[in-house]
């Protein structure tokens, strides 16, 4: 098993610096001109290349690549060029708050998901009907959409739930859970479709082995062939699904942030993007491809220890 | 030029508690921007000058109306008929918030750091010689040239005062060290998300602390704001038009005042990048054939005034006949481009930045009405302002500013400013440039002449001043938008009781 995580972790190093070189060379060589956008019009030309060369913008790619993968190693990720504050603060600051969006989104989706798909399969007929419809029309309603038309019933209209994040350096739990429940809800719906989908056909693959048969003619009683065989055998493509959700949700997460004002690593990487502040670009960048890494990682371990076969393969 | 001595704000004792005996209220303002540093040298405009202004007094300070009044310069007056000698006369009650004493010294390390922190203002002292402290309350400021614009100045990003010892460390950045009303709370304020004040103790003018506590709440997302504002999580923010039914219905007061004008900048005056432009005569063809009512209607929702001039209304060169200059009329473009020797149109290339693609595909649809075949080319947004200064196209959408008349002169029509890249000028306009920068006090008077030329010759295509929509809930709050400006000030608040 060991053996098995360090392949994993190599490889996901790998993926790191590759990502890290590529997205670095693409955004230095495609970001136009930053220094006038830090300076404003009134600048002068003067003004303008002097806050280049105060940034390194004047000196050649490779050079700032090799310079800033240096930096990076020693986990430096320098200054935002807009806001002045440490990159590596800037996400320490968001990460926690959409770490628990996406956390709890996909805690409660792997939960409905999983009943969902589990009834479908076990009951079929009209549950899997339903179940099936129900995955249709919410696969087919964006996040954003659902979000505004929370914000419209459940904030403006009811006033159950604030319309924008209350969420600050001391909040509470309260103020957490009630700034977040909208968020969540409308990250989730999109997920919970995808996920009951797969984890039905998983089931109901699984459901149709030889191996469920026998149990069955051992006169093994039903549960416990659902929840402690055919579930388990069924439980990698969950899995997987759910980490694919993760990484979806994670994408989703940026126009969340935005219609529900959250301080987020998602609102932070449209504001830097926007406005072309490339160190914290490259920041957010990395975070989340080390974030989908160890994701991915646990996916791989988990399935693993559900099915010997992965790890020899 | 002189100014004098206004009846000022009232000086009251340092001793004063923090926020007076009005201060009696908390208030939440929806931004649009944040500060990048609180360096005061960094501070901008608009929306990115308010924040500043919670913290960091200004030397003059710009009322409302845009007239300016004492603030911690008490008088102020040119001492030489060049207008190249600025004389302050400056309090001498004022601290900073570090416990420094604000003085004549402490205003010309701001000054002279202003000059070279590189800020994006920094062009307000492009004319700035050298400051002396001739005693402690008196500062004198040397020009290199008469500049009608410096005092102005002195009221918005080059006049705000931070602490000398702190201006120029690193702590700067993040932590403003001011000598203005509040102080900012640095463990309830969060880069990206909110910013909160309190009134500082032994504030000189405690009648300015109107509030027990300001946050401001950056909400770049409109959606998030107009949701914000119409469910009471913030006071006052700006909106649009798109979303003004929704905040009325919800009983907000609306404000609306112009501040920009939206329209094309026909840079290429010399047809260096497209030739046709070099004829006055297809200039104004590209002006009559805008329907400019059509586009305010469809585009803007009404909301502001068509116009064919690029000075505002409060510039003080603005002038009433030209507002309609350039009438729609399609036939007389057609004309004037036949007698350019265009008769069967030209083609012209438009950058074309996001969001914008509804407004420019009605101008493109307009002058291809007449013959001009325009081509519409996508700009990154992060790239736009830069594209535009680099002389790649000959003309471009932009909306801009309309400040007072030697602002925007700066801005728009010297050969020096960002938005004429192809530095085009001619001996006459120059003269009349120069008697307006020499104008002193009379420098609206002269810059009438600039905006008649530069209208006649058609150096733009205006569309249309657009109007800030600014929203606040009346039972909680008073507002008064500041002319010229995209947001209130702090002092354009008050609680509504």
């Amino acid at each position: 098993m060991l053996q098995f995580i360090a392949k994993r972790l190599v490889a996901g190093v790998v993926a790191l610096f590759v990502v890290a070189c590529l997205t670095f060379v693409l955004l230095y060589s495609t970001s136009g001109d930053v220094a006038r956008n830090i300076m404003g019009d009134q600048a002068s030309a003067a003004s303008v290349a002097a806050k280049a060369h105060e940034l390194g913008l004047d000196q050649p790619l490779m050079s700032r690549l090799s310079s800033w993968l240096w930096q990076a190693t020693h986990l430096q990720f320098g200054t935002s060029w807009f806001t002045s504050q440490p990159v590596f603060t800037a996400i320490a600051n968001r990460l926690p708050l959409t770490l628990t969006m996406v956390c709890v989104a996909i805690l409660l989706i792997g939960v409905v998901a999983t009943f969902l798909g589990v009834t479908a399969a076990v009951k079929r007929g009209a549950a899997d009907r339903a179940v099936q419809i129900m995955a249709v029309l919410a696969a087919s309603l964006p996040g954003y959409i659902v979000g505004i038309v929370l914000v419209l019933v459940f904030a403006i209209q009811l006033r159950w739930f604030p319309a924008i994040s209350r969420i600050g350096p001391r909040s509470g739990a309260a103020v957490w859970v009630a700034s977040l429940t909208l968020p969540v809800v409308a990250l989730m719906l999109n997920g919970i479709a995808g996920a009951a989908q797969q984890i039905r056909s998983a089931f109901i693959k699984q459901l149709e082995q030889d191996y469920v048969r026998t149990l069955r003619s051992r006169g093994i009683p039903e549960r416990e062939i659902l929840f402690r065989h055919v579930l388990r055998a069924a439980a990698p493509a969950g899995l997987t699904v759910l980490s694919l959700q993760f990484i979806s949700l994670l994408g989703g997460v940026v126009i969340i942030e935005s219609i529900f004002a959250l301080p987020g690593l998602g609102s932070l990487a449209v504001s830097a993007t926007t406005q072309g502040d490339l160190p914290l670009v490259m920041g957010v960048v990395i975070y989340t491809v080390a974030i989908v890494v160890v994701v991915n990682l646990l996916v791989d371990v988990a399935n693993g220890w559900l099915n010997p076969k992965v790890r020899v393969s | 030029m002189s100014a004098a001595a206004v009846a000022g704000l009232s000086a009251c004792s340092g001793d004063a508690p923090a926020g007076g005996s009005s201060a009696s209220k908390e208030v939440v303002l929806g931004i649009l921007q944040e500060p990048k540093s609180w360096n005061p040298a960094i501070a901008h405009v608009g929306h990115l000058l308010q924040p500043y202004q919670f913290v960091y007094d200004s030397l003059l300070l710009r009322k409302s109306d845009g007239t300016l009044a004492p603030m911690l310069a008490t008088s102020w007056k040119y001492t030489d008929d060049a207008q190249t000698v600025l004389e302050l006369t400056l309090r001498t009650d004022v601290t900073f918030s570090d416990g420094a004493a604000f003085d004549a010294t402490a205003a010309k390390a701001n000054l002279d750091h202003f000059k070279v922190a590189n800020g994006p203002q920094a062009a307000m002292l492009q004319n700035f010689e050298s400051a002396t402290a001739v005693d402690a309350k008196t500062l004198r400021i040397k020009l290199k040239i008469a500049d009608p614009a410096f005092e102005y100045y002195l009221s918005q990003a080059a006049g705000l005062m931070g602490s000398p010892a702190a201006i120029t460390g690193k702590d700067i950045d993040l932590m403003p060290v001011g000598s203005g009303p509040y102080i900012m709370v640095k463990d309830q304020s969060v880069k990206g998300s909110q910013y909160v004040f309190t009134p500082r103790k032994g504030y000189w003018n405690p009648s300015l602390q109107k509030f027990t506590m300001v946050t401001l709440k950056l909400l770049a997302d409109l959606t998030a704001r107009v949701n914000a504002v119409t469910t009471g999580q913030v006071d006052a923010t700006l909106l649009d038009a798109t979303t003004a039914q929704q905040a009325n219905a919800a009983g907000l007061k609306e404000l609306s005042w112009p501040v920009d004008w939206q329209g094309l900048l026909l840079f290429d005056r010399d047809g260096k990048v497209a030739p046709p432009l070099k004829d006055v005569r297809v200039r104004q063809a590209i002006n009559y054939a805008l329907n400019r009512d059509a586009l305010l209607k469809n585009v803007a929702m009404g909301a502001g005034t068509v116009t064919s001039q690029v000075f505002g209304p409060e510039s003080g060169s603005f002038l009433p006949e030209l507002e309609s200059r350039y009438a729609y009329d399609p036939a007389k473009a057609k004309q004037l481009l036949s007698d350019a020797g265009y008769a069967s149109g030209f083609d012209l290339t438009l950058p074309l930045p996001p969001g914008i693609e509804t407004l420019l595909n009605y101008v493109k649809q307009q002058l291809g009405d007449v013959g001009i075949r325009v081509n519409l080319v996508a700009v990154p947004i992060a790239d736009y302002q830069s594209t535009l200064g680099k002389g790649t196209y000959a003309a471009a959408w932009f909306s801009l500013f309309q400040g007072p008349t030697w602002v925007a002169c700066n801005q728009l029509i010297v050969p020096s400013t960002l938005y004429n890249p192809f530095k085009s000028t001619t001996p006459e306009l120059k003269a009349l440039l120069d008697a307006t920068q020499a104008a002193g006090a009379q420098v609206g008077e002269k810059g009438k002449a600039v905006n008649t030329y530069v209208t006649e010759n058609a150096w733009f295509a205006p569309f249309y001043r657009v109007n800030q929509i600014y929203f606040y809930d009346s039972k909680k709050l008073k507002v008064t938008p500041q002319v010229q400006m995209a947001v209130p000030t702090p002092y354009d608040y008050e609680p509504a009781s």
